[in-house]
């Protein structure tokens, strides 16, 4: 009797946090967003947001900010959305974008074509790193036909992400020293200087993918059986598997493209998504990984502009730096639980 | 990712003593003709290395062989070969064929050493003993938070942790990097892995390390196999396994940082060879002829493609490139057989 009172408000305290929760993630979202477009020089307080037209603050937070945030919000939530699709897809928490070649592609095309000073404007480079991530993601979906297993497909994916990862460096080694800022975002994934141009250009894939997302659905909760269990129930286990991928490699793409690699944050919203709701299947925890995705990115980008003001770290190595120190310790719970 | 080409125990192999004279003497034949393959690779005329013999190194292409051919190739056949004994204890040690120094936080850790030791200042760029102390640091606290990680748990385990421990070393240098991105020039050759530019001062001190090291490996053979098949098994042996360990861990991460030192993160050398070494049958010393092979092959290759690229590169094509090239057809090859 004693033990199931002093159960019952601990299971009545988890009920509330799991009703609170998505209030909460809500508020963090808008909250991480005014953080975003009002701090940092010159700070414009929330009243001035909607500044008269021709003030230096409406300039600053309409044509700089404004892309900004956009583009962290989209982005960290597509990086999580793939992220989930492939760890569910290949059934390992470990399958992060960074290891299916679909980054360090997009990566290869922009170094190229900045070390090697092809005839390409600067405008145009996103769209050479979209080519480049759909090169990557390509190459490791023809390789990856012949791996029969989850593992297979997995190992098949770090190697051509490793192989890109060394020709990338063999490009760089190349490269000025004037280039190499440019180049470096490429290799850590940053926001810097994205404006309204490149937001447009990417904003027509963000809204292809979504309902491809929606498609794989289906697909996951059966490829997540396993692969006999799912052959059983008459899936074609590497079609799906195939399909999945390639959905996720288009999300990636649409990031790496105008930002570089947003390293971990596709590890880290899906694995955060699960211990929000143990419980759930892929369909819940869908929804989830883009938001906490977009949550991590927005706060990540607020570190990188801030923290060693006026000097911007790249966000990519913020994003590292919490996934692995989140991934340490989610494992070294679950290992002792 | 389980690999289920587990061989038995390494040292006593029990081979015949002609079969091991051959194997021995196939060995020697094959690191010399590498050794020629790679000093010609080097686009100097024949005559210049053949001229070095006598003893003396007069006129212009003799000196180049003799101050830079030589020097890249011994930095090549020592890095090989410690990481490919490194590779094969840690394996041993930890009962996990995928154990390599990149794997373990320990090759991370000894580059992250090295480039903090540069960019804080604390080492002077050009020295080599301070590279390697740089190096031994970093590799040991590298292997040590993957230690901590993993602690009291199934050594088997280690290298999950190990990845891990790897990424955030990574992302510590990013950030290292990232703090001074004028230097990044300067810290591309440490990140690929390099053979190249180091000269007879690098490898005064280094050489006498590595091959340190790796007689301290051969005479713990014994311990390696007693340790291989479990603790149980070395424990009723009369060995502590936790000790065991520790010396075959400190060895480990003494010969991953020498090699560091030299020639910067080398990737797959550590992890591939030893699986070699141990398909032949060989023990400690077949792994570090393995290694040294592999990778002055490697480094052939890598000066060969520089001359087709005809010098527009300006480190050269990168050794650790053409590793890692290597190590990702085994890695592809591995996941279709699974």
């Amino acid at each position: 009797m004693s033990t199931a009172l002093g159960r019952r408000p601990a299971a009545a305290g988890r009920l509330a946090a799991v009703r609170a929760a998505p209030l909460a993630v809500t508020l963090g979202l808008a909250l991480l967003a005014l953080a975003g477009l009002c701090l940092g020089t010159p700070f414009v307080g929330p009243q001035d947001l909607l500044a008269a037209p021709d003030s230096i603050a409406h300039v600053v937070v309409w044509e700089l900010r404004v892309p900004r945030v956009l583009i962290g919000m989209m982005g960290g939530a597509a990086i999580g959305t793939a992220g989930l699709l492939l760890q569910e897809s290949l059934r390992n928490p470990l399958a992060v974008p960074e290891m299916i070649g679909v980054s360090t592609g997009a990566a290869l095309a922009v170094s190229v074509c900045v070390v090697w000073a092809l005839p390409v404007p600067f405008a145009v480079y996103p769209l050479v790193g979209l080519l480049g991530a759909a090169f990557g993601g390509f190459v490791t979906l023809v390789v990856a036909r012949t791996a029969r297993t989850a593992g297979g497909v997995l190992l098949v994916g770090a190697a051509v992400s490793t192989a890109i990862q060394a020709l990338l460096l063999a490009v760089m080694a190349t490269a000025d020293r004037l280039q190499y800022d440019m180049l470096f975002r490429y290799l850590v994934g940053s926001l810097s200087g994205l404006m309204w141009e490149q937001t447009g250009r990417v904003l027509p894939w963000f809204a292809a993918a979504v309902p491809l997302v929606a498609l794989c659905v289906p697909a996951l909760g059966l490829l997540r059986l396993g692969d006999d269990a799912a052959a059983a129930l008459g899936s074609r286990v590497d079609r799906a598997r195939l399909g999945v991928l390639a959905v996720s490699a288009l999300l990636i793409g649409c990031v790496t493209g105008p930002c570089g690699p947003i390293a971990w944050v596709g590890f880290l919203a899906p694995v955060l998504a699960r211990r929000l709701r143990p419980r759930a299947d892929a369909r819940v925890w869908l929804p989830w990984s883009a938001a906490l995705g977009a949550l991590v990115t927005l706060a990540a980008d607020l570190a990188a502009r801030l923290a060693f003001a006026p000097v911007e770290t790249p966000l990519g190595a913020w994003t590292a730096l919490a996934g692995v120190l989140a991934g340490a310790v989610l494992l070294r719970r679950q290992t002792s639980a | 990712m389980t690999v289920t080409t587990r061989r038995t125990a390494p040292g006593g192999t029990g081979v015949a003593a002609p079969a091991r004279t051959g194997r021995v003497l196939a060995m020697a034949a094959l690191l010399a003709s590498v050794a020629v393959a790679h000093l010609l690779a080097s686009g100097q005329p024949a005559g210049a290395i053949a001229g070095l013999l006598d003893g003396t190194a007069s006129g212009l292409h003799e000196q180049i062989v003799w101050q830079l051919g030589l020097p890249r190739l011994l930095t090549a056949l020592l890095t090989g070969a410690a990481l490919a004994v490194a590779g094969y204890v840690l394996q041993a040690t930890l009962r996990n064929p995928l154990a390599a120094p990149e794997f373990s936080g320990v090759n991370p850790g000894a580059v992250l050493g090295i480039l903090a030791g540069f960019t804080l200042g604390v080492v002077p760029a050009d020295s080599a003993a301070g590279a390697l102390a740089a190096a031994l640091a970093g590799g040991a606290v590298g292997g040590g938070i993957t230690w901590l990680f993993a602690a009291r748990r199934d050594p088997a385990h280690l290298v999950v942790y190990g990845l891990l421990g790897s990424a955030l070393l990574g992302g510590m240098t990013t950030m290292l990097l990232a703090y001074q991105p004028s230097r990044f020039g300067n810290a591309l050759r440490w990140l690929i892995g390099s053979v190249e530019g180091r000269v007879w001062e690098h490898l005064a001190f280094a050489s006498w390390w590595i091959l340190g090291g790796i007689a301290v490996a051969w005479a713990c053979s014994a311990l390696l196999a007693v340790l291989a098949p479990s603790d149980d098994h070395a424990a009723s042996l009369g060995l502590h396994p936790g000790l065991g360990r520790a010396i075959a861990l400190t060895v480990a991460i003494s010969l991953t940082a020498g090699a560091a030192s030299l020639s910067g993160a080398i990737a797959f050398v550590g992890l591939v060879t030893p699986h070699a070494a141990r398909r032949l049958g060989g023990g400690v010393m077949t792994a570090a002829v393995a290694g040294a092979v592999a990778l002055a092959g490697a480094d052939t290759l890598a000066q060969l493609a520089g001359h087709l690229l005809n010098g527009t590169h300006r480190l050269g094509v990168p050794t650790g490139v053409i590793t890692a090239l290597a190590g990702a057809a085994v890695l592809i090859r591995l996941g279709r057989s699974q």
